[in-house]
């Protein structure tokens, strides 16, 4: 039982310190690897969570899936739920508050801490999965493909699978 | 005011909305617009613009807070359950049964050689995406090398090992509010772009 609550509580934490939908990925790697999961665990859950519905951050439903089942995957979508909606009781009471220079202050700096961290998290994954020559030709075409924003980022998991499929045997 | 929406309606537009939205960037924003301020006219463009503003300064998943935030707008409390239930929950178990199905041909060797292309791509969104998120430093002037210098500093904190990654966050934040208070938070595009 403590063990389950401990699970949902990291989901919730996870959730709740991250500014977007993946933002959550550095906090949850970092509980989670390599206790409960491996990083190639991580790699199938960020691409399950593309090649499904829903916006980038549902990637932590597969993941809770593949951590703990179909409890795992209640437990991070409760999580992944709940955090953000802390905006609704905070717009009702503190909207002033919301809207200081200090408060877009604070969101700034988590942000760029986010962007480091993803940045950090990002290598250790492309480390994880191997870097012969090919592999970092698709790291750098699914960066320029992210940053341009205009295909849909299922289109690079596919295509990935195919070159892995012709040349990572 | 028009009467509120029934709940089936407001299901399907955010259900829409959930599939069919990548990335939670300008194409996400640009399609919420659509369906609900200038199709269904649930909303004012005035509404929608504040309740993304406020969106941005949500944790976790931005578009659940614009769907907590809009639905109450345009239902109230049974607006914000059917808002956030039909953009989480379809979307939720649709992953779910894909990772139960994936579990099942993980270890095969065709799943594996396909895996060692989707590794590089996976670390690629990840980078891409941080990428984004920093981006809006090329704006900032002078400023902008305080911001590079927080980047660098979480990067190289996790990289080293050597901190927990909720204390950079928390520092990161403190940081943020006390010394880049004096300007706007940038997580966001710009609403109308």
């Amino acid at each position: 039982m403590l063990e389950q609550i401990a699970l949902l509580l990291v989901f919730l934490k996870a959730s709740a310190l991250a500014v977007g939908g993946l933002a959550s990925l550095p906090l949850l790697r970092a509980d989670l690897v390599p206790r409960f999961v491996t990083d190639a665990g991580i790699v199938q859950a960020l691409a399950i969570g593309r090649l499904g519905p829903g916006p980038n951050g549902l990637y932590i439903v597969s993941l809770g899936y593949l951590v703990a089942g179909w409890t795992g995957a209640l437990y991070a979508l409760v999580g992944a739920t709940l955090a953000p909606l802390a905006i609704l009781p905070a717009t009702a009471l503190a909207r002033r508050w919301l809207l200081s220079s200090w408060f877009g202050g604070l969101v700034r700096g988590v942000s760029l801490a986010t962007a480091g961290l993803l940045l950090a998290t990002g290598a250790t994954i492309v480390n994880a999965g191997g870097t012969q020559v090919w592999q970092l030709g698709l790291v750098v075409a699914t960066v320029a493909v992210t940053l341009q924003g205009r295909l849909h980022p299922a289109v690079m998991i596919v295509v990935g699978g195919i070159v892995g499929l012709a040349l990572g045997r | 005011m028009k009467a509120p929406p029934s709940s089936r309606a407001l299901a399907r537009a955010w259900f829409d909305i959930g599939t069919q939205s990548f990335g939670g960037g300008s194409s996400t924003l640009f399609m919420i617009r659509r369906i609900l301020v200038e199709r269904m006219g649930w909303v004012s463009l005035r509404e929608f613009t504040e309740a993304w503003a406020l969106s941005q300064l949500s944790p976790g998943i931005h578009l659940v807070a614009m769907a907590g935030l809009l639905g109450r707008r345009i239902a109230g409390l049974r607006g914000i359950v059917v808002s956030v239930a039909a953009m989480m929950v379809p979307a939720a178990l649709i992953t779910a049964i894909l990772t139960a199905f994936f579990g099942r041909i993980a270890q095969e060797p065709l799943t594996l050689a396909a895996l060692a292309g989707i590794g590089p791509v996976a670390g690629g969104m990840t980078i891409g995406l941080a990428l984004t998120m920093a981006r809006p430093v090329l704006q900032r002037g002078r400023f902008a090398i305080v911001d590079v210098a927080v980047i660098v500093a979480s990067f190289a904190i996790l990289l080293a090992g050597s901190a927990q990654t909720i204390v950079v966050i928390v520092v990161a934040g403190v940081f943020g509010a006390v010394l880049l208070g004096h300007e706007r938070p940038t997580s966001s595009d710009a609403p109308m772009s």
